[in-house]
């Protein structure tokens, strides 16, 4: 969905949208949403020559319909809600931090450098290693960005964008150089050590990334309710003036909640490389960032409302997938279907002022 | 439907419209928010070339009825006509094409453009083409004409506060408005720029124009307006003619009892010993090298016209912006170098001027509110987390001493009134137990009721003994609390003087910005 690439002038209006979410009675009007975004769907369906009701049958089916198809969605939405977790809780704090798709790539990598570093220790110790490594250079790189923005006021978005483009390029550097395997013919690491596979649980064929991900989003729902430094987020993202004047510091919370989106991006990288696809091969994450944003503005910034939205966006895109092998509708509809989701959904919950 | 009643009988309507013609009348009007009736069964007749004060205490129900006559709001019931024709469009589009303008508190204006292109900005008869030179000549022609002195070519933002006022004045007067609607206008202008608003208020009505004005200013209602409209608590309580009344009694009416007098407590002896706020030598952006100390027990007013360096000293001291030179102590303590949040724990209270965007966060509770720079202690938190159930114990507690009127703990505090706003920040600041304050504009916009509580509040902090700079430009304000009173002009003080030796027309001169 690298279409999605949100521009910065979007990204300003993001700004002034975001904040302008009701708090109460959004429910019925996403259910309104999402059914007006399925009719959508099902008339491109139909001008695509297809009958929708199948198609909708297909994806249903094969996104829940089997035990891999519902281990596959998760394992599809467990990136997306971690990255996503980030990007809401700047999103939150009035940080339009859209340089997730970078965080995630320099995370994969991160974890594929640790994992080979710590090869022959034992799997627990080496899988934590390696997401550590992960979650490091995901928060060294929204550091980075930080650091930009911070010191020399330069536009978030700005920054965060243009990272991105930098970290797609540094990652396939180092798969051409020190992370590279020889001889590959193709841009991609060596097997990660056996002991930093994730395992997969039998029968569902899924890896634990998905609880992971749960813990964490519950973990931030609390720390944003509770917490002393979620509520300097939440007073900043309503109000800068108020933020200074409550004696917040206005460096270090933005630097703080961007620096925990890059540990949590670079986690979602770190997560996907050891569960999925058992080395870091060039582009694994793209377009993982962009979805990062899509479900936290459908999770409406809310830690815990974000996991149904990744759930959601997984399910479509595992769904969409069987859709085109059984009857031929293309899978890059669903991109479409996904656009059109956002839109209504934004369109059902945003407010005039 | 709020016109149900003229569009099922418009002939009666006409019939009963005033024969002199009444411009305006609103008849019946019932607004209900919930439970509370915001306005109920409010009657209201402007006629041409008449200003009519409505005058209330706030949450007494004046902004939802012009609210109501702007359209941004529906009545339950009632009816408005307009010369004699039923409103039908409830819209601000639907008003304004009814020739109703309303002239806001905070002026709708694109400050980076001139007046001219203020004045074309969204007025159909601009036309595509735009062509401002005509427009530019319109301008010089109506601001002759009125007396509103603007320069077509000038740039908004170059533009003192009472001049921008009167752009929107001329936006109404060009958009053929006959009624206009000014929402506390003389809450942000000098003392000159109010006796200039007012001389083309009288032009206007002289004009044929019909006027509401809605003020708290008893003083300058009782000077300009022909009839006045008191409201309280959503019903009208009183309506008289300006010359058979009297300020007194119109202030009885607004609220219900007698407005004792200000609190005039002599001022203070002072203790002799160290100051507990000392500033030396304080400059910046817009500060003058300035140097005072308040002591224990001491409040130091602070008068002039707004931009004169107020709100650079305010926040200077409050530690939201960093001075160039010069010490500031609490108690001896140097704490030029502190942070906000350092400053406000070693005893140091502020009270910013800017309520909306500052001073409170409307879209969070008023827990939140009260907690906002209290997080890190008990009983709102403790270490890294909040206690919830403990902050809304003590918020109910604050509630019930400060007279905060909201449900509960969790309202927003954007539904609440301006007063009951204030209280939340006098609150959380008094609360602390300061051992300096610094409050800026601490009672703008606020009821007599409400003026009187926060000014009351003040005098309790003095007495236990903390420092109070209390910066205003309301003059009447700072006279009736201070101990010494400063007069601030071009970023410094003109001059300061003990309260007992104050002379009115030295102040002016000081105000005018004639150093001692």
């Amino acid at each position: 969905m690298s279409e999605m690439a949100p521009d910065i002038q979007s990204g300003l209006q993001l700004r002034a949208r975001a904040f302008r979410l009701r708090r109460g009675g959004r429910g019925a009007s996403i259910v309104v949403a999402l059914i007006l975004s399925g009719l959508c769907a099902a008339a491109l369906i139909t001008l695509s020559g297809h009958n929708p009701l199948e198609a909708f049958a297909a994806i249903i089916q094969g996104a829940v319909g089997t035990r891999h198809g519902i281990g596959a969605s998760l394992d599809r939405a467990t990136p997306y809600l971690i990255s996503g977790l980030g990007v809401a809780l700047c999103f939150r704090a009035g940080i339009i931090n859209i340089g997730a798709e970078g965080q995630i790539a320099v995370g994969g990598a991160g974890t594929a450098a640790a994992a080979l570093a710590v090869a022959g220790a034992p799997a627990p110790l080496a899988i934590v290693a390696a997401l550590c490594g992960g979650a490091l250079a995901g928060a060294l790189w929204a550091g980075l960005a930080a650091v930009i923005h911070v010191s020399r006021g330069v536009h978030e978005v700005l920054v965060t964008l243009l990272l991105n483009f930098v970290a797609l390029l540094l990652v396939q550097q180092l798969l051409a150089g020190p992370l590279g395997q020889i001889g590959a013919g193709f841009l991609q690491s060596p097997l990660m050590p056996r002991p930093t596979w994730l395992p997969r649980l039998p029968g569902f064929d899924v890896h634990p990334g998905i609880a992971i991900a749960v813990a964490l989003a519950a973990a931030l729902s609390f720390v944003m309710g509770r917490s002393r430094f979620g509520f300097a987020l939440r007073v900043l993202g309503q109000s800068r003036p108020a933020a200074a004047y409550a004696g917040f510091s206005l460096p270090r919370l933005t630097c703080s909640a961007m620096l925990l989106a890059g540990a949590l991006a670079g986690l979602a990288g770190g997560i996907e490389v050891l569960g999925i696809h058992h080395r870091l091969i060039g582009g694994f994450s793209l377009g993982f960032g962009f979805k990062a944003v899509t479900v936290a503005l459908l999770g409406a910034m809310q830690p815990l409302a974000v996991i149904p939205a990744a759930l959601f966006v997984g399910l479509l895109e595992t769904g969409s997938l069987a859709m085109q092998r059984q009857i031929g509708v293309p899978s890059a509809l669903v991109t479409v279907i996904e656009g059109l989701t956002m839109l209504f959904v934004l369109a059902a919950t945003a407010t005039r002022r | 439907m709020p016109v149900a009643e003229a569009d099922l009988t418009p002939k009666a309507s006409t019939t009963d419209a005033p024969k002199d013609g009444a411009l305006l009348a609103m008849r019946g009007i019932v607004r209900r928010f919930g439970d509370i009736v915001a306005n109920d069964r409010i009657d209201l007749e402007v006629r041409e070339g008449e200003i009519v004060g409505l005058l209330g205490e706030n949450g007494s129900g004046k902004s939802t009825l012009m609210k109501v006559l702007f359209g941004m709001l529906r009545a339950d019931a009632g009816s408005i006509t307009v010369r004699g024709r039923p409103l039908t469009d409830h819209s601000p589009a639907g008003a304004l094409a009814a020739g109703i303008a309303m002239i806001h508190q905070h002026f709708m204006l694109i400050d980076a453009m001139t007046v001219t292109d203020n004045v074309m900005l969204g007025w159909p008869a601009a036309g595509h083409i735009l062509r401002a030179t005509t427009v530019a000549a319109r301008i010089r022609d109506v601001s002759r004409r009125f007396g509103l002195d603007l320069d077509p070519d000038a740039r908004v933002a170059d533009l003192p506060l009472g001049r921008r006022q009167r752009v929107e004045i001329l936006k109404a007067i060009l958009r053929d408005a006959d009624l206009l609607v000014l929402d506390e206008p003389t809450s942000n202008l000098a003392p000159t720029e109010v006796s200039e608003l007012l001389a083309i208020l009288r032009r206007l009505r002289a004009d044929g124009k019909g006027i509401v004005f809605i003020s708290h200013k008893l003083p300058e209602v009782l000077e300009v307006c022909d009839n006045v409209v008191v409201l309280r608590a959503g019903k009208v309580v009183g309506r008289a003619s300006v010359s058979g009344t009297s300020q007194s009694q119109l202030a009885e009416m607004m609220i219900g009892r007698d407005v004792a007098p200000r609190p005039t407590t002599a001022p203070a002896t002072l203790a002799a010993g160290p100051a507990r706020l000392a500033v030396a030598n304080l400059a910046g952006p817009g500060l003058e090298r300035l140097s005072f100390e308040i002591r224990r027990g001491e409040i130091l007013g602070v008068a002039g016209v707004d931009g004169n360096g107020q709100i650079e000293l305010v926040e200077t001291l409050a530690g939201l912006r960093s001075a160039n030179g010069g010490t500031i102590a609490l108690d001896g303590e140097d704490i030029t170098r502190a942070g906000a949040g350092a400053r406000m724990r070693s005893g140091l209270a502020y009270m910013p001027a800017d309520r909306g965007t500052t001073a409170l966060v409307k879209t969070m509770s008023v827990v939140e509110n009260l907690m906002l720079r209290d997080s890190m202690q008990p009983p709102y938190g403790r270490g890294p987390w909040l206690t919830p159930g403990r902050a809304a114990e003590k918020a109910r507690a604050l509630m019930v001493e400060f007279d905060i009127r909201a449900r509960d703990p969790e309202t927003l505090v954007g539904r609440l009134s301006g007063g009951n706003q204030q209280k939340i920040v006098v609150a959380r600041e008094l609360d602390r137990a300061p051992a300096v304050l610094v409050a800026h504009q601490a009672a703008w916009g606020l009821d007599p009721g409400a003026t009187r509580f926060v000014l009351d509040r003040m005098l309790a902090l003095r007495e236990a003994g903390a420092a109070i700079l209390y910066v205003s430009s309301e003059l009447e304000e700072v006279l009736a609390i201070s101990d010494r009173v400063a007069v601030m002009a071009r970023g410094g003080f003109a001059g300061i003087v003990r309260r007992d030796a104050v002379d009115a027309r030295q102040l002016g001169l000081w105000m005018g910005g004639k150093a001692a």
